[in-house]
């Protein structure tokens, strides 16, 4: 009944085209939305009547991210260091991997940061052209700064699920030797992992908050399901 | 109750809240034939969430109250997705009704008033937490039907 719609609502939030109503800011900003809406498969007069506001839902994303880059790295270490618990372990471990993939794929900056770059300037063109050459600067400048976070975690991140390993690796942290302290310990971190995700959920978009809900809660099954583990195996 | 001073005004907000009533009153049904066929601390578990679906009901109806609106009543009678026969299929009929009740708060979770949401998020998370007992496993994505995220376990 209720299907994943990634457009429904995101433009709920309000754009950022909020300081300067002018005609020639909205026309310089509906420019300079292009990109995103085509990368994000926005279309239409509405999208752009209300464009996405990318800044917040692009940091806590990069967060979220991490996050369930560390949670990996720790499932790893822990399957590494107990074979018996591996076997209970990868249906976990590969549900969070299905968690970073989604994550990932709501990411609407380009990966490339080359790319990206190269993208913006062709809009800062076509706004000036459109604009009249004249002062092009305003919408498209204040885009930049709100898109600067995103172009740092693009950058040092790379694409697909190539930066999962060895750079989160390191991020694991002192996994207990024990099988019940190993068991313990991914316990502790779920409940922390799923903590900070519900505690983001007023700031991000709609589409968002539901990505992010659906996540914490899989996250709060598992508790249970690593008691299991335990148990068993 | 703490809920009660949680008053939905936008008509999205509504919506979202008697979609989930509506899932609410098919769960309250649904367990009563689900609890019929179980036994021992399976049954123990069924009651158990069927109390759980009844508060959340009554929290629904109470926000919706508070904001003037009529909550939306149960049917008289709900036709099951399959038919019971045992306890297996009594613990599938558990695992279905839990993942619509976590469907229909996905929804609550995409309005914008953050309480709401948060109210959303919370009864998503123990419906989760119901269906995966029932289930005996977890799903990546609680709440989003089957296939609906690529990455999704199928």
């Amino acid at each position: 009944m209720l299907g994943f719609r990634p457009e429904t609502g995101v433009g709920l939030t309000g754009g950022f085209v909020a300081a300067d109503r002018t005609r020639r800011a909205v026309l310089a900003a509906g420019a300079a939305c292009l990109p995103i809406l085509a990368v994000s498969g926005c279309k239409g007069v509405g999208a752009l009547a209300a464009p996405p506001r990318p800044a917040p839902d692009v940091a806590i994303l990069r967060a979220a991210i991490a996050a369930e880059e560390v949670m990996i790295a720790r499932y790893d270490a822990v399957v590494r260091g107990s074979d018996g618990l591996a076997a209970a372990l990868r249906p976990l471990r590969a549900e969070h991997r299905a968690h970073l993939a989604q994550l990932r794929s709501r990411l609407i900056v380009p990966p490339a940061a080359a790319s990206r770059s190269a993208a913006a300037s062709a809009d800062r063109s076509a706004a000036a052209s459109r604009s009249g050459g004249r002062s092009a600067a305003a919408a498209p400048a204040s885009r930049s700064a709100a898109a600067a976070p995103a172009l740092d975690g693009a950058s040092g991140r790379g694409s697909g699920d190539a930066g999962s390993g060895s750079a989160a690796s390191g991020e694991a942290g002192d996994v207990p030797a024990g099988r019940a302290e190993a068991i313990s310990f991914l316990q502790g971190a779920e409940r922390t992992a799923a903590a900070a995700l519900l505690r983001k959920l007023p700031a991000v978009s709609p589409s968002l908050a539901q990505l992010m809900a659906s996540v914490a809660a899989s996250e709060a099954t598992h508790v249970a399901a690593l008691a299991t583990a335990a148990g068993t195996g | 109750m703490a809920r009660t001073s949680l008053r939905p005004v936008a008509a999205n907000e509504v919506s979202a809240l008697q979609a989930a009533l509506a899932a609410e009153h098919a769960a309250v049904y649904g367990y009563g034939v689900v609890g019929a066929y179980l036994s021992g601390t399976a049954l123990t578990t069924a009651t158990s969430d069927w109390v759980a679906h009844e508060v959340a009901r009554d929290s629904l109806e109470s926000m919706l109250r508070s904001a003037g609106r009529q909550p939306v009543a149960a049917a008289v009678a709900y036709r099951l997705p399959h038919r019971v026969h045992s306890a297996a299929g009594a613990m599938s009929l558990a695992v279905t009704l839990e993942d619509r009740v976590a469907t229909a708060y996905l929804g609550v979770v995409a309005v914008t008033s953050p309480r709401i949401r948060e109210f959303g998020a919370r009864e998503l998370l123990a419906a989760a937490t119901r269906a995966a007992s029932w289930r005996g496993r977890t799903v990546a994505f609680p709440g989003f039907p089957a296939g609906a995220l690529s990455a999704a376990r199928g």
